[in-house]
């Protein structure tokens, strides 16, 4: 018997239920259609991620940061648990007194992010580059006007700056003693005139920093309204009462005890001024805010949306370094950008083993696309029980089946049909159930796609202000296949035990079926 | 696949007999019949209702199992056949017309008569141009694509016995062929139905309890009474 035949008799019998083939197939179509849906968007979120991270370094990049306060059994033994008590009270005072010590560290970080520290992370083997992140706050004084300033350096990765530069140019080399300045900070120092913005560019200005030493001890802080900051008269006065407040003291109407309390205090850490460091650079460009658009793609970094005055990258890292007591303190942050991404973890294995603490953005990555995983394998798990249950269904519609076409089978069997034809005939029967169904499922799940992809992607720009640009929905041929082939064998297997009832009618019995 | 029959024979059986019901309290519908029918020879099987005609005839259209005896039909050992020979031996050896036409209601005359050339494995053109030919052959041109419910008993019953034919058996196996139908037509059915033996010589074993029919169309009449034959 040709399999043409067999097709063409299971089709035929499919054909006279159709209410029923229909029914059965429903229930194929729907877990068809959830695990199309959920294999489509774990393949496009997984392929998302990695596409998004790949536009730019930072799958490449390492996020390095001073060591921590150590560890607490570096420094239990510096402990002292004054007092009679329990011995278990006097562990739970040890612990607690070793966190307090471990979270307050006035000396910085116990492992600094020094030059030192930076040179050797550029030693170690696949680090491209190390890239210091840069941010002093201070003022800058030209002519008779002075205004206070966010600088940071420049990121070599913001392709974006340079497009935005609207007037003067952009720096040449990173050693560059010069300064682009933006052009929201120009208004806010006085040169509302495009005139006097372009007037600045070549003009000297002088970068002044007020640093203090330490991070113990008095401060005075003026905080004005609307993020109005600080001037410099403003600070260098308050700067000099700070000085001055331990003569003052008695000056103050304070009770004998709170001028007591404090005069101890200021002998413990006597207030210091500020030291005033400065740089003269060349303003070599003024530069325009990033649009909505440009914020939305991600496409600038952090510092050159929120710098007021931006610096080449080695030359700004020259200055911090240079300013008074910056050599002995530590950047808050660096990033090493390594030569290939295979290497990102043996790189932050080797920063980690300095005891810095670092980060990559893989590491993350990894954490999303197992999260994504997860879920997307509990949704791929609830449409193949749902599939399982259609599958159930149609081995209790086709054993229905089988009943009702008893006669037919045995006349079937009377005129030549063997077990195997018969037992063939409801397999493929099954197989059409699964082939229509997770077809259907499957152009289902697609057509559903066009518009939850565009829900996803909406949401994604709303939340995440990131623009994509390929599908978030993706049906490679293998997804195609799995599907239909999946839908296939669990509608085939469903088949087989109606279909080995079917093969073993006895057609003497099927032939006085009624 | 010949068991050692004599080439005039088609059909020879020894002791059969078949029970039904379980082995403690067997109800026998046979109890040990033995038969010869010679190529081209035409036999009646006559009896009562539940004599063992129709058990008699399934056995040897092999579709249906002894409980003991041997049976050699058309050239094969039945008892040494497997499934799928079996199977192959009811698709081209024999060919059975019931009493109750026993046509798939959902099939068209023509895709009913097709059936035992498809589990033959035969080509859709070839069996297609010998159903249409052997359905003309009965008188039903006009009938090819109707369904069995569309059909007069008459009608349906040529279909059947187009059928039993297409594949051209050895041994037509007949279970009172006429028994649904008015006089008229039986014997209308019955002259067809003859012409076509006796045209290419077909062995036929035809079951029926009318003697005047048993005794006008066949060669030779055996009784079976009890599941014996007397």
């Amino acid at each position: 018997m040709r399999f043409a035949d067999i097709l063409g008799l299971a089709l035929s019998a499919l054909w006279q239920q159709k209410a029923r083939t229909l029914l059965t197939t429903l229930g194929v179509i729907f877990g068809s259609l959830v695990l199309t849906a959920s294999l489509s968007i774990n393949s496009g979120v997984q392929e998302t991620i990695e596409r998004e991270s790949r536009r730019s370094t930072q799958l490449r990049r390492v996020q390095v940061r001073p060591g921590g306060g150590g560890h607490p059994s570096d420094i239990a033994d510096q402990v002292e648990v004054k007092g009679n008590m329990s011995d278990a009270r006097r562990e739970r005072i040890r612990n607690a007194l070793v966190r307090q010590k471990l979270n307050f560290n006035p000396g910085g970080p116990r492992i600094a992010l020094t030059r030192e520290r930076l040179r050797q992370l550029a030693e170690i083997a696949h680090v491209d580059s190390v890239i210091p992140s840069i941010y002093l706050n201070g003022f800058a004084v030209f002519g008779q006007r002075s205004q206070r300033a966010d600088i940071m350096a420049n990121d070599p990765d913001d392709d974006s700056l340079p497009g935005r530069i609207v007037a003067g140019r952009y720096f040449e080399t990173p050693h560059q003693s010069a300064a682009i300045v933006s052009e929201f900070w120009l208004y806010r120092a006085g040169m509302t005139d495009d005139a006097a913005m372009s007037a600045i560019v070549g003009k000297k200005i002088k970068l002044e920093f007020h640093v203090e030493r330490r991070l113990v001890g008095v401060g005075i802080f003026l905080y004005k309204p609307d993020g109005v900051g600080t001037t410099r008269d403003e600070f260098s006065a308050l700067d000099k009462i700070k000085k001055q407040l331990p003569e003052m003291l008695d000056r103050f109407a304070l009770t004998g005890v709170e001028k007591a309390a404090l005069k101890d205090a200021f002998r413990a850490t006597p207030p210091k001024a500020a030291d005033v460091f400065s740089e003269e650079v060349t303003v070599a460009g003024v530069f325009r805010m990033p649009s909505d658009k440009e914020q939305q793609g991600r496409r600038s970094s952090w510092e050159s949306m929120h710098s007021d005055i931006i610096l080449p990258l080695r030359m700004a890292e020259d200055l911090f370094f240079r300013a008074p007591g910056q050599g002995e303190r530590s950047l808050n942050h660096a990033t090493l950008v390594v030569d290939r991404e295979e290497n990102v973890k043996e790189v932050v294995k080797q920063v980690r083993e300095m005891e810095l603490d670092a980060y990559a953005a893989t590491e993350w990555i990894d954490r999303q696309r197992l999260m994504y995983l997860l879920i997307f394998s509990a949704m791929t798990i609830v449409a193949a029980v749902a599939l399982l249950v259609a599958a159930l269904g149609i081995a209790n519609t086709m054993l229905m089946s089988v009943l009702e076409r008893t006669r037919e089978v045995g006349i079937m069997k009377a005129v030549g049909a063997g077990n195997g034809h018969v037992q063939l005939i409801f397999l493929v029967e099954g197989a059409i159930i699964g082939l229509v169904g997770g077809t259907l499922g499957l152009l289902l799940g697609w057509a559903a796609s066009i518009p939850g992809d565009r829900w996803a992607r909406d949401m994604v720009q709303r939340d995440m202000r990131i623009e994509l640009k390929e599908s978030l929905f993706v049906f490679p041929p293998w997804l195609i296949l799995a599907v239909v082939s999946f839908a296939v064998l669990v509608t085939t297997l469903a088949a087989v035990y109606p279909a080995r009832r079917a093969a073993k009618v006895d057609p003497v019995t099927a032939l006085r079926h009624e | 696949m010949n068991a050692g029959l004599e080439p005039e024979l088609a059909v020879r059986c020894s002791d059969i007999a078949k029970a039904y019901g379980s082995t403690a309290a067997p109800v026998y519908a046979l109890r040990g019949v033995s038969l010869e029918v010679r190529r081209g020879e035409r036999v009646a099987l006559l009896g009562k209702s539940g004599s063992g005609k129709s058990t008699l005839l399934n056995l040897l259209g092999g579709i249906d199992k002894p409980t003991r005896g041997s049976r050699q039909v058309a050239g094969r050992d039945l008892e040494r056949l497997s499934g799928r020979e079996l199977a192959r031996f009811r698709s081209e050896a024999v060919g059975m017309i019931f009493q109750s036409f026993n046509l798939i209601p959902s099939r068209t005359a023509l895709e009913n008569v097709e059936l035992p050339m498809i589990f033959a494995g035969r080509p859709v053109r070839q069996r297609r141009a010998e159903a249409r030919y052997v359905l003309e052959a009965v008188g039903l041109a006009q009938r090819l694509h109707h369904r069995p419910a569309q059909l007069s008993g008459g009608e349906a019953q040529r279909v059947a016995f187009a059928r039993a034919l297409v594949n051209h058996p050895a041994i037509l196996l007949a279970d009172e062929p006429t028994g649904n139908l008015d006089s008229a037509t039986a014997r209308e059915i019955m002259e067809q139905l003859m012409e076509h033996v006796r045209a290419r010589g077909t062995t036929l074993v035809l079951v029926t309890h009318d003697e005047d029919l048993a005794r006008s169309c066949t060669d030779r009449v055996l009784r079976l009474k009890d599941g014996q034959l007397v």
